[in-house]
């Protein structure tokens, strides 16, 4: 049944971020391994893989760091995150050191989930971050391994903002073309010729007619669309049933990155915002299950919106099928004794220390001086005894190494093993692991920040913790595929 | 006013198996063999000794926790027996413990016996821990050769030096202890390496290569202490004597806080400088007539002579290069392979570092005797060299 769009709200979205894991894969050479069985799908552009250590917590937080504003909800949407039962939501409050009265909710179940939960919150009253964070499993020789990708995006809703809502429309559909189940984690796709007739004349195109409708505007009248594509080369059509003509910016995402999921949409809407003048229109649909599609108008320039394009022009093009395969999980490495060791987190570990992990907390001693972890009694050589220490958050402070080396002995799922002591700006000094080497690796002096990783994945009980690791200061640019 | 433990308490025996892949023996068998040499040195009846303290390093693996294990395979009866653990310093620690029971009169012989039987985790490198606290959310489980390697980049950048010369360096310290321990029947690796094999191993953490590092073996090493009165009274006219024994740890400084710049061990500077004044000695340079030091790795010893004052600070490279603790030169350094190749029991390794200055003193290590040994010291190294427990010891006779 298709919904009538009654009110335009009265929110805005305030700022955007958008996240790209560092390394791309060059589909060309994935299609080269897999020649030999003619499975894969298209070998033309570039897929995004996450670190071993990215989850789609830490890909929705990366993106979320990039919104300013201090949202009174926080929405994670992802459809591959990794509890039923642990609010990812309110780690990712943890993550940003929100206030812990921060509203946290999980939303899931179609790649569609990021955008509805933007329109909800354009259309409800507060501040609400919309954080979507994409890791994928999927099966080696499918063509939805490849053009799909890891990613996070996020947007922020505020009473006033860069964009704000003319019109829209909703449409639900339980029109199957992939769907992923308990059973079967991995997304199972239907035949292209069905989803390519079906999804276009029977979902996407009418919703958005029906949306520029509620907003009295024509095709033509969109500057910039930020469409998700069931599948690679449908905005031809989708375009010639609407009358946008307009660039989908969506689909430079599919090409660069791969199809990001939950994430799509709001990477899509960064993208378009960050090529968008003030005054000119965006489409954003989202699909899967129904769509939802949001006709926006710019009124600034989007805070975070250049991390989209910053997204897609920095990072690491590989062509290790291999090396990708077992990043993604789809291919199980034995990796020897030594990676038999017990990673079991405590629950009473993590409340007594676990927010000040997440939010990469220290403290600030009574003389002024910054260390992580907060102690009773400062680290600072003249301390005398205890004193009161003031929460400082490391996160977002530059910080440089003073010592690193790249382990190969103990096990990490892909080596070598960076780690060293970190020496903030602010004073603190952390030993910590070092992620996203480039070609160059990390040493001694090198700038770095800080990135949102999991510290520890307890496969056998299937949990994990999150910590901070440094990055390059910088990553490097990519060259065309 | 404490005046120290110089020559307060003697050595009258001491025991040290062979180092290596012990797959015949359990630890109560290295447990054994080391403590029936050392009563057999000391000439004593077993019942004499009247307390014990054994150091044992890694619970998680074959000995277990107390010192329950050497009672049981000494058939120690009722005795005061505590197992001591120090990360790699285990060892001092369970002779400092002897040693102070003596010397504070509480008893007459205390035996301090280290023993660590690692071979049976079915991989190389010392165990990986197996339980999860609060470091674990956030402090990087890297291996022991990456918490040391961290020092390579740290000192070339202080000393402006060129990795490759540096590494030509590390080189000569590890072609060293392996020529030595050719000479030593107990060495796990007894097998001279040419310096271009060392320089072309397989990298482990950057910069050590496979030959930076030290393995890990089984074996046991054990010590009778007793008053240098008693030792005389054995028939022993000029005993060896524990001059100093010194230990110093992290607080946090290193880590935490923003002045170190990671290129030295800040606690085997002041372990050492607290040894030499308890010990007397002015010049360390000089006055030692050999050094047993932690070279866990290749780069560890090296800047271990500087921050035990034999170089100075930025000298180490040129002095290791030029043989100055090569056998033949003016201070030998792991006269016995050291840990590089007599290997590296974790818990039994600062015993027989004292072991091998003990032999030296008393003449009688064959094929490797130096030729004048008055002063021996010991240093055993826990920890990361960012976190870590040092204990510097000197031995010397008695007159």
């Amino acid at each position: 049944m298709q919904a009538e769009a009654k009110v335009v709200g009265a929110r805005a979205i305030g700022s955007v971020g958008a996240y790209a894991p560092l390394m791309r894969l060059d589909r060309e050479a994935a299609a080269r391994a897999l020649k030999f069985s003619g499975l894969g799908g298209r070998g033309i552009g570039r897929r995004a893989v996450a670190g071993w250590d990215e989850d789609p917590v830490t890909l929705g937080v990366e993106a979320a760091r990039y919104t300013e504003g201090a949202p009174g909800a926080v929405v994670f949407a992802s459809t591959s995150a990794p509890f039923f039962e642990r609010l990812h939501a309110t780690l990712i409050i943890d993550a940003l050191a929100l206030p812990s009265t921060t509203r946290a909710r999980d939303v899931s179940g179609s790649r569609r989930c990021a955008v509805s939960a933007l329109l909800d919150a354009l259309l409800a009253s507060g501040c609400t971050l919309v954080a979507a964070g994409e890791r994928r499993p999927g099966r080696a020789g499918s063509p939805l391994h490849l053009s799909q990708g890891d990613g996070g995006a996020a947007a922020l809703v505020a009473e006033e903002g860069a964009a704000r809502l003319l019109g829209w429309a909703s449409l639900s559909r339980d029109l199957v073309d992939i769907y992923a189940s308990r059973e079967h984690p991995e997304p199972y796709a239907y035949e292209e010729r069905f989803v390519r007739d079906t999804t276009v004349s029977q979902v996407i195109a009418p919703t958005i007619r029906k949306a520029l409708a509620n907003a009295g505007l024509a095709g033509s009248d969109i500057q910039h669309a930020a469409v998700h594509e069931p599948v690679a080369g449908l905005w031809r059509d989708i375009s010639k049933a609407t009358g946008i003509t307009a660039p989908n910016h969506a689909s430079d995402v599919a090409a660069a990155l791969g199809d990001l999921g939950a994430a799509h949409g709001l990477f899509g809407f960064a993208l378009a915002a960050a090529r968008a003048k003030p005054g000119e229109r965006i489409l954003l649909a989202g699909f899967g299950s129904g769509c939802d599609a949001l006709v926006l108008e710019m009124t600034a320039p989007m805070p975070g919106a250049e991390s989209a394009e910053d997204a897609l022009a920095r990072g690491l093009a590989f062509g290790d099928y291999v090396r990708f395969l077992s990043l993604n999980g789809a291919l199980e490495m034995d990796w020897g004794v030594r990676s038999e060791f017990e990673q079991k987190a405590q629950a009473t570990v993590i409340e007594r220390y676990g927010r000040d992990m997440v939010g990469f907390i220290g403290g600030r001693d009574a003389a002024g001086n910054v260390q992580f972890p907060k102690s009773r009694i400062p680290v600072r050589p003249d301390a005398a005894g205890p004193e009161p220490m003031e929460d400082v958050r490391l996160a977002d402070d530059p910080a440089r190494i003073v010592s690193v080396t790249a382990d190969r002995l103990n096990f990490t799922p892909d080596p070598p093993f960076w780690f060293g002591l970190t020496q903030f700006d602010n004073g603190a000094r952390v030993m910590m692991e070092f992620t996203d080497a480039d070609a160059r690796g990390f040493s001694v002096g090198d700038r770095v920040r800080m990135r949102l990783r999991v510290k520890s994945h307890d496969q056998r009980r299937g949990f994990r913790t999150y910590f901070w690791k440094a990055a390059p200061a910088e990553r490097p640019i990519l060259g065309g595929p | 006013m404490a005046r120290g433990i110089k020559d307060k308490v003697a050595i009258v025996g001491m025991g040290c198996t062979t180092f290596g892949e012990h797959w015949d023996k359990g630890p109560e068998d290295l447990i054994v063999d080391a403590f029936e040499e050392a009563l057999a040195d000391a000439k004593i009846a077993r019942s004499d000794i009247q307390a014990a303290w054994m150091g044992n390093a890694l619970d998680d693996i074959n000995v277990g926790n107390s010192a329950l294990p050497l009672a049981h395979a000494l058939r120690l009866k009722a005795m005061p027996v505590s197992r001591v653990e120090n990360m790699c310093a285990t060892g001092s620690e369970a002779l400092r413990a002897a040693v102070y029971a003596v010397a504070a009169g509480a008893v007459d012989f205390a035996l301090a016996l280290g023993v660590e039987k690692l071979k049976d985790t079915g991989y190389g490198g010392l165990p990986l821990r197996t339980k999860g606290l609060a470091n674990d959310l956030w402090l990087p489980y890297g291996s022991a050769p990456g918490s040391f390697a961290q020092l390579a980049g740290a000192y070339a950048a202080k000393h402006r030096l060129n990795g490759d010369d540096l590494k030509r360096a590390m080189a000569h310290v590890s072609w060293k202890s392996h020529q030595n321990a050719v000479h030593n029947p107990r060495a796990h690796l007894r097998k001279a390496v040419d310096v271009e094999t060392i320089l072309k191993a397989p990298m482990i953490a950057d910069p050590l290569g496979l030959y930076d590092c030290c393995g890990v073996s089984d074996g046991a090493a054990a010590a009778i202490i007793t008053t240098p009165d008693i030792a005389r009274g054995l028939g022993v006219a000029n005993p060896v004597t524990v001059k100093a024994v010194q230990l110093s740890a992290s607080h946090g400084w290193e880590m935490q806080y923003g002045a170190w710049d990671g290129s030295y061990v800040k606690n085997t500077q002041e372990a050492a400088k607290r040894a030499y004044a308890e010990a007397g000695v002015r010049d360390a340079a000089s006055e030692l007539s050999l050094t047993e030091v932690h070279d866990c790795f290749s780069i560890t010893e090296l800047v271990t002579m500087e921050d035990l004052g034999l170089s100075e600070e930025g000298r180490a490279p040129r002095d290791i290069l030029d043989g100055r603790y090569d056998r033949t030169g003016a201070q030998p350094c792991q006269i016995d392979g050291g840990l590089k190749c007599f290997g590296h029991p974790v818990g039994a390794s600062g015993l027989r570092m004292a072991y091998e200055v003990y032999t030296q003193l008393l003449g009688r290590a064959g094929g490797r005797q130096l030729d004048k040994v008055d002063l021996g010291l010991t240093h055993n190294l826990g920890g990361a060299p960012f976190n870590s427990v040092a204990a510097v010891s000197i031995f010397g006779r008695l007159n």
